[in-house]
C-alpha cells in the first residue's frame, strides 16, 4: 500500500510536469514590469482598470477606461490640471477672437509623435474631419456641444468635410471657427474626442486596425503603448522620453489589469500586485477596519448621477407618471441618505438638484454649479407628510387610488445596484399607502433597450457628464432629445436652453449661468426626473504612489504627475 | 472505413449548417442592442444598422453572412465589443490562450485522472478506492472557479509561488492555477469512468480466461482491461474537451486571462448584445464540438471493430 501510495505520488507530479512542458510553447518568462524605458528612473505604476479597454481610436471609444489610456498616450491642444482646468499642451497658445467664435492655435514646435514625426495642424484638421464623417456615438462633441462650423449640415449630409470650420494655416497654426461662442470649448480640447491623429500614419495602416496594437498607435503623450489587444485584460505602457515634457514626467511606465469585480481587487492590492484599485461600498467598511488599508482609502467623485426616471407618456402605467403631483410624491418619498449611508456607502453624495455637484464650476466665480444642495430641498428631500399630500391631490386629480409601478434597473452596473433598487422600493412603499412598487433587473444594454422605446415605467438609471458644463445634464430634458426619455415637454425650458446654447445669452457668461437656474428649476419643481445621488469611487492607493490626479470629467485619472517611490 | 469518416465528415458539416442558422435567427431575437448608446441619434443608430445590413430581410441578412465567412474569410467587425476592430484580429490571441490553458486542463486531467480511476480499479473497496470516490465528488461538485478562487488565494495571495493575475509574459507560471482548477471537473468524471468500466471489465468472462491462462500484471491491464474499458471514457472525454478549449468563463473572468470564455461573457453581457462575436464564437464552439465529436466517431471505430462492421453493412 504505501509503494502505492509513492508511486501515485511520483504518477501525479509526472504527469503535471508533462502537461505543463507540452502546452507551456510559445510564452516567455520576463517578468512584467521589466519593460521600463532606458531614460525612466522611476518605477511603473500597477493600476486597476474596472472594464476592458475597449478602444483606442479616439473616434471610436466611448468609455471612460479607454479614455483614460487615450489620454496617457495623446496630448490633445489642451490638457488637464489637477484641478480639470484648461492647460496648454499641444497648442502652447490662442487667440480668441470675434466674440469667441474664432480660435486660433499655436502648435509647440518640440510636439513629436513617436516615429518622430512633428505633430502638426494637419493631424487635428484630419481627426477631426474623420470624427465627423464617422458620426460615432461621441460624434455629437464635434456639432452640438463643441459647436464647431458646419459639423451638424456635414453630419446631416448637406455639406462637404472640406467645410468643416478646422483649417491648418500652416504646420503650426490651427484655426478652429464655431458655430456661436462655446465658453468652454478650452476644456473641451481636452476631450480624447477632440485629440490629433497622424494622417500619413494612419492612413499606411490595414483598415479597422487603428489602435489595437502598440505598432498600430501612436503617441504624442507622456506614455507609448507597449502592450496591447483587443480583449487584453493586461496591458502596459512605458514612458515616452521623446515627449516634450518628458522631464516632468517620473513614472517609468504604466501597468493596467483589468479587475472584472472589485472582489479580489483588495487582496491583489494587499499582496502589492496591484498599487490602485477600485472598491465597493462593503469593502470600503472591511478596508477601514484593516490596518493593511485604512490610511490608502481615497474618495473621489466619479461624476454621473444615479436617479429616477419616469415614462410619462401614454404607453406605460396608462400614462399616469404624466402628472406631476404623481412624480413630487414618489420623489419626496425618497430618503436619498439612507441610499448612500446604507447602500452605497461609498462616499457617494446624497443629491438634490438635477445636476449633480463636484464637475462644473463658473470660470468667473469659481463656484460649483450645484455646491448648495439646498436650492431644491422643498422639492425633493425626503418629507412622508409632504410625499402623501402631494398623493392625495395626484389620486384627486387622475381618479385613481392605487398605483402600481415596476422600476427597471440593471444587474451588471454595480454592485449596490440591486440594493439600492430594493431600498426604492421599500420606501416608496412604506411612505406612500395605495403605491405597489415592482421590480425588474435586466442587463444595462436591455434596460437602455427598454427605456430608448418608451417601454418602461420607472428607470434607475445613470447619466455621466460629458464636458465640464452643467448643459452636458440639463440639454437632456429638452423636447425629443435622445435622452429625455420621459418624453417631458415644456416650451419655456425649450425656449431657456436654445438661448444658453446657441442664444441670446452665449455672449453673456453669467446671464447664461442664472438661465440654466432657471431652467433646472423647471425640471426640478415638476420632478421630471427624481436626482438620488452623485456616484463617488472609493480608491485604495498604495502609500508609496503620489500624484495621480482623479476628475469626475472627461479623463478618470490622469498618471503625467504620478510618482511611485 | 473511408465510407464511414465521409459519412461523419458530411453529417458534420450540416450540423455546423444548422446550428449557424439556429443561432443566426435566435441572436436576433435577443433581448439588448448591438449599438447600446445613449449618445447616439436616432439616425446615427439608423446608419449603423444599414451598414451592418439589419434591415434587411433574415434570409438575406444570413446568406451574406456566409458568403462573407467564405468570400473574405471574415466574421465582420464588432458593434459594441471593440468597435470597428474586425473580429478577426481579437480572435486568435484569445483563442491561443483558451486552447494553451486548455490544453493543460485536458492533459493533466487525462493521465491524472486515468491514473486515478486505474488505481481506484485494482485497489476496488480499499483506501484508494475510497480516496479516488471522495476525489470524483468534490471534483464534480465544486465549481472550476471557486476552485481558481482558493487557488489563487492560497499561491499567489498567502504564499506568492504565481502570480495573482495571468500575465501572458510568465505564460507557463500564469496558467498553472487556471489549468489545475480546470482540470479538477476531468480528473473527477474520468477517474469515475475509468474505475467504473474497468472494474465492470476486470469481472467480464474473457478477463477470467485471461487470466486462466496465465496473464497478468501491465500486459493484462493494458492489452483487455483498459482497451475494453475506454471507449465509453472517449465519450465523456470529448465533450470535456470541448469545453475545456473554450474557455472558461468565470475562472477566465476571475484571473484575467484574454480568452474566448470571457470574450463571449463580454459580447452577451457587457454594454449591449454584439451580434457578430457571439455568432463568431458560437460557429467556433459548435464547429470545435461537431469536429471532436467526429475524431471520437472514428476512434470508436479503431478501437472496437464492431463500430467499423456495422458502418460498412449500413
Amino acid at each position: 500500500m504505501k509503494t502505492l501510495k509513492k508511486l501515485l505520488g511520483v504518477a501525479l507530479a509526472a504527469a503535471m510536469v508533462m502537461a505543463l512542458a507540452a502546452c507551456g510553447g510559445g510564452g516567455n518568462s520576463t517578468p512584467s514590469g521589466s519593460g521600463n524605458s532606458g531614460g525612466a528612473s522611476g518605477k511603473p505604476v500597477k493600476a486597476m482598470l474596472y472594464t476592458n479597454v475597449m478602444s483606442l481610436d479616439t473616434n471610436l471609444a466611448t468609455d471612460g477606461d479607454s479614455f483614460e489610456v487615450i489620454a496617457d498616450c495623446i496630448d490633445g491642444l489642451t490638457q488637464m490640471d489637477a484641478d480639470g482646468a484648461a492647460v496648454p499642451a499641444i497648442a502652447e497658445s490662442w487667440d480668441i477672437e470675434n466674440d469667441g467664435t474664432l480660435y486660433t492655435f499655436h502648435l509647440r514646435d518640440d510636439a513629436n509623435w513617436s516615429n518622430g514625426t512633428p505633430v502638426t495642424a494637419n493631424d487635428f484638421v484630419f481627426a477631426w474631419q474623420r470624427g465627423v464623417l464617422g458620426n460615432e456615438e461621441y460624434g455629437y462633441m464635434f456639432s452640438d456641444i463643441g459647436q464647431i462650423k458646419n459639423a451638424q449640415a456635414i453630419m446631416d449630409g448637406t455639406a462637404d468635410v472640406t467645410t468643416l470650420g478646422v483649417t491648418a494655416k500652416d504646420d503650426k497654426t490651427l484655426v478652429v471657427e464655431l458655430e456661436v461662442p462655446v465658453s468652454y470649448f478650452e476644456s473641451l480640447m481636452y476631450f480624447p474626442t477632440f485629440y490629433p491623429i497622424n494622417q500619413e500614419f494612419y492612413e499606411g495602416l490595414e483598415e479597422g486596425t487603428y489602435g489595437t496594437s502598440p505598432d498600430t498607435y501612436l503617441s504624442n503623450g507622456a506614455f507609448v503603448l507597449t502592450d496591447y489587444l483587443p480583449g487584453t485584460a493586461s496591458l502596459s505602457l512605458k514612458k515616452n522620453d521623446g515627449y516634450y515634457d518628458a522631464a516632468k514626467v517620473s513614472l517609468s511606465g504604466i501597468e493596467y489589469q483589468v479587475v472584472g469585480s472589485s472582489d479580489n481587487a483588495l487582496s491583489a492590492f494587499k499582496n502589492g500586485s496591484l498599487d490602485i484599485v477600485m472598491v465597493n461600498g462593503d469593502q470600503v467598511s472591511a478596508a477601514e477596519t484593516d490596518a493593511a488599508t485604512k490610511d490608502n482609502i481615497k474618495v473621489t467623485g466619479a461624476g454621473y448621477m444615479w436617479y429616477l426616471s419616469f415614462s410619462q407618456t401614454a404607453n406605460n402605467a396608462n400614462g399616469y407618471l404624466a402628472n406631476a403631483n404623481l412624480r413630487l410624491a414618489i420623489t419626496n418619498a425618497l430618503d436619498r441618505e439612507a441610499l448612500v449611508d446604507n447602500y452605497v456607502k461609498d462616499g457617494s453624495l446624497a443629491t438634490y438638484t438635477c445636476v449633480p455637484p463636484q464637475f462644473a464650476a463658473s470660470s468667473t466665480t469659481g463656484e460649483d454649479f450645484s455646491a448648495d444642495q439646498t436650492r431644491f430641498a422643498d422639492v425633493c428631500s425626503f418629507d412622508a407628510a409632504k410625499a402623501q399630500d402631494y398623493l392625495k391631490k395626484a389620486q384627486e386629480e387622475l381618479g385613481v387610488n392605487d398605483f402600481k409601478f415596476t422600476i427597471i434597473y440593471g444587474n451588471n452596473e454595480g454592485d449596490e445596484v440591486a440594493k439600492v433598487a430594493q431600498a426604492i422600493q421599500q420606501q416608496i412603499q412604506d411612505t406612500l399607502p395605495g403605491v405597489t412598487i415592482e421590480l425588474s433587473n435586466m442587463t444595462k444594454a436591455e434596460r437602455l433597450d427598454k427605456m430608448q422605446n418608451d417601454n418602461y415605467e420607472i428607470a434607475l438609471t445613470r447619466w455621466g457628464p460629458d464636458y465640464a458644463d452643467p448643459m452636458t445634464y440639463l440639454g437632456m430634458w429638452i423636447t425629443n432629445n435622445a435622452n429625455n426619455y420621459g418624453f417631458w415637454s415644456n416650451a419655456e425650458y425649450d425656449q431657456l436652453i436654445a438661448d444658453c446654447t446657441t442664444g441670446a445669452y452665449v455672449t453673456d457668461y453669467d446671464a447664461r449661468w442664472n438661465a440654466m437656474y432657471d431652467a433646472e428649476t423647471l425640471v426640478m419643481n415638476e420632478a421630471v426626473i427624481a436626482p438620488l445621488y452623485t456616484k463617488a469611487n472609493a480608491n485604495i492607493i498604495a502609500s508609496n504612489v503620489t500624484g495621480v490626479e482623479f476628475h469626475p470629467v472627461a479623463l478618470n485619472r490622469v498618471y503625467k504627475n504620478c510618482i511611485v517611490q | 472505413m473511408a465510407k464511414y469518416i465521409l459519412k461523419r465528415l458530411g453529417l458534420a458539416i450540416l450540423t455546423i449548417f444548422i446550428i449557424t442558422l439556429v443561432l443566426f435567427i435566435l441572436v436576433r431575437i435577443m433581448p439588448g442592442n448591438p449599438f447600446p448608446s445613449e449618445r447616439m441619434s436616432a439616425e446615427q443608430i439608423a446608419a449603423k444598422r444599414l451598414e451592418m445590413g439589419l434591415d434587411d430581410p433574415i434570409v438575406v441578412q444570413f446568406i451574406n453572412y456566409i458568403k462573407n465567412i467564405f468570400v473574405n474569410g471574415s466574421f465582420g467587425k464588432g458593434s459594441s465589443l471593440y468597435n470597428g476592430v474586425p473580429i478577426k484580429s481579437v480572435l486568435p490571441a484569445c483563442i491561443s490562450n483558451s486552447f494553451r490553458i486548455g490544453g493543460m486542463a485536458i492533459l493533466f486531467g487525462t493521465i491524472v485522472g486515468l491514473i486515478l480511476g486505474i488505481c481506484a480499479a485494482l485497489n476496488k473497496n480499499h483506501f484508494l478506492d475510497v480516496f479516488c470516490t471522495v476525489i470524483s465528488i468534490i471534483g464534480v461538485c465544486v465549481p472550476s472557479y471557486v476552485f481558481m478562487i482558493y487557488l489563487q488565494y492560497f499561491f499567489s495571495y498567502k504564499i506568492t509561488i504565481f502570480p495573482f493575475y495571468f500575465d501572458k509574459n510568465q505564460f507557463l507560471l500564469s496558467a498553472v492555477l487556471p489549468a489545475i482548477s480546470l482540470s479538477l471537473f476531468s480528473i473527477a468524471t474520468i477517474a469515475r469512468f475509468t474505475r467504473n468500466e474497468m472494474v465492470e471489465v476486470m469481472d467480464s468472462d474473457y478477463v477470467l480466461l485471461a487470466q486462466a491462462k496465465g496473464m497478468h500484471g501491465a500486459p493484462l491491464i493494458t492489452k483487455h482491461i483498459l482497451r475494453n474499458a475506454l471507449i465509453p471514457i472517449v465519450t465523456v472525454l470529448a465533450p470535456l474537451i470541448v469545453d475545456l478549449l473554450t474557455g472558461a468563463l468565470v475562472v477566465e473572468k476571475i484571473y484575467g486571462i484574454n480568452g474566448i470564455g470571457k470574450l463571449m461573457v463580454d459580447a452577451i453581457a457587457g454594454e449591449g448584445i454584439d451580434y457578430n462575436y457571439v455568432l463568431a464564437l458560437g460557429i467556433i464552439y459548435s464547429a470545435l464540438y461537431t469536429a471532436v465529436m467526429l475524431v471520437v466517431d472514428v476512434v470508436y471505430g479503431l478501437l472496437d471493430p464492431r463500430i467499423r462492421v456495422t458502418a460498412k453493412r449500413g
